[in-house]
């Protein structure tokens, strides 16, 4: 055997394995009490700006996708390769050869239980021993010397492999991950009810994409439950290119839609101004008239003095509030003034703003009082854009990795040894046998296996 | 609200269960031993009748999810979880010297649950984002995993204890005849890694699907999710030792006692931490 080089010995041991999962686990530790990303932005006031930007340098405040965390990975992906490669032989060799018991030195030592005398001769034990193998184990190897007799069967042999299943699982993994890191869209849009988008804004950049395709958002919908939690979060959505529909159906939270490689997400939703007011006109001993209004709309007074117009919608002017401006148009004149929602808060606060500021008031144009009674509102929802084109790796990963456990857990290998010879003139039936791990349940099988043949050994006497 | 009534008795029934053990413990009558098993046997099936009658109240209100969506109900999970699989081990192995290590964790998560201040123990409708069918399997898992990281603290503990009587006594204490062996204790010990690594696996899995689902992404380094990788890792390095260093006993103890630490953290600390996770508070 050639020894190996110094760099392959050091990548091929498991300290190392446990010294880089130690440390993987130590950077996601600081990395959950380090502020990450846009967190850390509140940390820089409390630290010098030098330490800041040093530490800023190192990616402490990007760590998860950080050189660390990318070496490490490496590290971990050359280790576990080295590792799997170098005790692949080994355990080929363990897979395909049964121990073949030809010596007594495996049956030294034992246990009282593991011993028991019978007063068949040494081949019709063996015999026993045999069928009774065979039943268990399926195959058995029998080898009979003049005054002795070994029998030798096993099973689980292909959880040997589980191992190797888990750790290709890892590497597949990493695979997946750096190809999600390298070539992932994490994006997100607002699209207000009615809007229509193609571009997306890039998480964590200030960039944005062009999605190949239009989205449209026809319709939001928000549920609630009797007691006011929210039931359900519901976008409709239409998805087209050119004119053709491409996808048109409701997005749910926990329901993502797929279109053209993209999947879409319901992440939040918002309320936007409609764009429409509500506004009540009241002449001065007369009646009182509602009606809905947007920019541009054009209305007739109810008593034939002139028209107005309605010039801007504003959600809060000034600071002050929902506001609407018009212009009110007579034969004589034009009267151009704002209305606000909470004109009366206003007044409190300052009690001469219609001295002061004439347009403020509603009532400029007499004999009518325009008041604006609110500002229509409508949804907006909140789409989260992913492609990853890592996540089937990650999720095949993910299957080989549980297969891999479960192997691991479910079944090991083991070698059931027996030897068969004569002390003090009677036969005695010697068991042992051999796992790499595992001795416990190995030895309660054993035992179990020389409780049973002693039963049989018995009954025929 | 008889679930919760029933919660109630559990807790003290668990309570007897694990003051019947201790006093089998110390007079080494196979009888209180007995009344024990089949005290603990009485709470967790009182208990399963809560859980079920829980669920079935959720229907009847409406809502109908299983008993797995907020901090209480998870805290009552958790507990029956380590129960069940304390009672599997007991049947299994026919040894109930773990009982006086394992019950005590169960009677005090149920406890905090119900005597906690600002304990929610309400059945509320789900939100949107639990809708899912990945909910139960996903819960089911992790607490599996919890339960089978808490037997194995137990046996640390109980390595420990017996270190500490075995020294005192130069092993002729009635405590130290009815534990089991050091090889014994570490052999649990592993299988009991074991299994909670494989159920901890099937959480993250399962969590990552629905993630995939739900948030648009496999993995978001969220706190709970980084601290669940930080607990699997813990496991693993042990499970590494164990199998290629031949680490066993004194070290084994030690990291079953540390692991649990990480599960607890990952289970409770990382509400301290802002999190996707936070309905769960």
């Amino acid at each position: 055997m050639t020894k190996p080089s110094g760099i392959r010995s050091f990548f091929a041991s498991v300290q190392l394995a446990i010294v880089l999962l130690s440390l993987i686990a130590l950077f996601a530790l600081i990395g959950t009490l380090v502020p990450q990303r846009e967190a850390a932005g509140e940390l820089a006031q409390h630290l010098s700006p030098a330490l800041f930007s040093f530490l800023e340098k190192m990616q402490i405040f990007d760590l998860y996708s950080s050189i660390w965390f990318i070496l490490l990975s490496t590290l971990l992906a050359v280790n576990i390769t080295v590792c799997s490669l170098d005790r692949f032989p080994a355990t080929w060799r363990r897979f395909r050869n049964r121990p073949v018991p030809l010596e007594s030195s495996h049956f030294e030592n034992l246990p009282p239980e593991n011993r028991l005398q019978t007063t068949y001769d040494i081949r019709k034990a063996a015999d026993v021993m045999e069928n009774l193998l065979k039943k268990e184990y399926g195959k058995v190897d029998r080898q009979d010397e003049p005054d002795k007799s070994y029998l030798c069967a096993g099973r689980g042999h292909f959880s040997l492999f589980s191992v190797y299943v888990i750790h290709i699982s890892i590497l597949v993994f990493i695979a997946g991950a750096m190809i999600g890191s390298l070539f992932r869209v994490e994006g997100y849009v607002n699209l207000a009810e009615g809007e229509t988008t193609d571009t997306i804004f890039l998480r964590g950049k200030e960039s944005s994409l062009t999605l190949p395709f239009h989205v449209r958002c026809e319709k939001f919908t928000l549920e609630r439950y009797p007691n006011g939690m929210p039931k359900s979060f519901r976008s409709d959505l239409t998805f087209f290119k050119e004119d053709k529909i491409l996808h048109a159906g409701k997005l749910l939270v926990n329901h993502p839609l797929e279109v053209d490689g993209f999947r879409f997400y319901q992440a939040s939703y918002g309320v936007v101004p409609g764009g429409k007011a509500t506004l009540s006109l009241q002449k001065e001993g007369g009646g009182r008239e509602v009606m809905n209004v947007a920019q541009g709309y054009t209305f007739d007074l109810p008593g034939g003095e002139g028209t107005f117009q309605v010039l801007r919608v504003e959600e809060n002017l000034m600071e002050m509030g929902p506001a609407v401006k018009i212009s009110v148009r007579s034969p004589k004149q034009e009267t151009v003034f704002w209305i606000f929602q909470h004109i009366e808060e206003i007044r409190t606060s300052s009690p001469d703003i219609f001295e002061q500021v004439p347009v403020f008031n509603p009532g400029l144009f007499r004999p009518y009082t325009f008041a604006l009674m609110g500002l229509e509102e409508k949804y907006s929802t909140g789409l989260q854009v992913n492609r990853d084109p890592g996540t089937t790796i990650v999720a095949v990963a993910a299957m080989m990795l549980i297969c891999g456990l479960m192997l691991f857990l479910l079944s090991y290998s083991r070698h059931i040894l027996v030897k068969i010879d004569s002390s003090s003139h009677q036969t005695q039936v010697l068991f042992t046998g051999q796992s790499y791990r595992n001795s416990g349940a190995l030895q309660r099988e054993i035992r179990n296996l020389a409780d049973r043949v002693k039963t049989l050994l018995e009954e025929k006497t | 609200m008889i679930a919760a009534t029933l919660l109630g008795w559990v807790t003290f029934i668990y309570f007897a269960a694990f003051v019947f053990y201790l006093i089998r413990m110390i007079r080494e009558n196979e009888n209180w031993g007995k009344l024990a098993g089949i005290t603990t046997f009485a709470g967790l099936a009182v208990q399963s009748i809560a859980l079920v009658i829980r669920w079935k109240t959720s229907y009847d209100l409406g809502m109908g999810h299983v008993p797995l969506a907020n901090f209480y109900e998870s805290l009552v999970f958790f507990a029956w979880s380590i129960v069940l699989l304390y009672g599997l081990m007991e049947w299994r192995l026919k040894n109930r010297a773990l009982s006086v290590f394992v019950l005590p964790v169960a009677f005090l998560l149920l406890a905090y649950a119900s005597i906690a201040p600002g304990m929610n123990n309400h059945i509320e409708p789900l939100i949107p984002a639990l809708q899912s069918n990945w909910l139960t399997s996903h819960v089911l898992t992790c607490f599996m995993g919890y339960a089978a990281f808490t037997v194995a603290f137990a046996l640390g503990v109980m390595f420990f204890v017996k270190k500490a009587f075995g020294a005192e006594n130069s092993g002729q204490s009635t405590l130290l005849r009815l534990l089991p062996s050091d090889s014994q204790i570490d052999e649990l010990n592993y299988s009991s890694v074991a299994l909670g690594f494989i159920f901890l696996t099937l959480g993250i899995v399962t969590g990552s699907v629905w993630a995939h689902y739900a948030w648009g992404s496999y993995w978001s380094w969220d706190p709970k999710e980084t601290w669940s990788l930080i607990t699997w890792l813990f496991y693993a390095v042990m499970l590494h030792a164990r199998l290629t260093r031949g680490w066993r006993g004194k070290r084994m103890a030690i990291m079953a006692i540390a692991g649990f630490a990480c599960v607890l953290f990952t289970y409770l600390g990382v509400n301290l931490l802002p999190s996707l996770h936070s309905y769960l508070v």
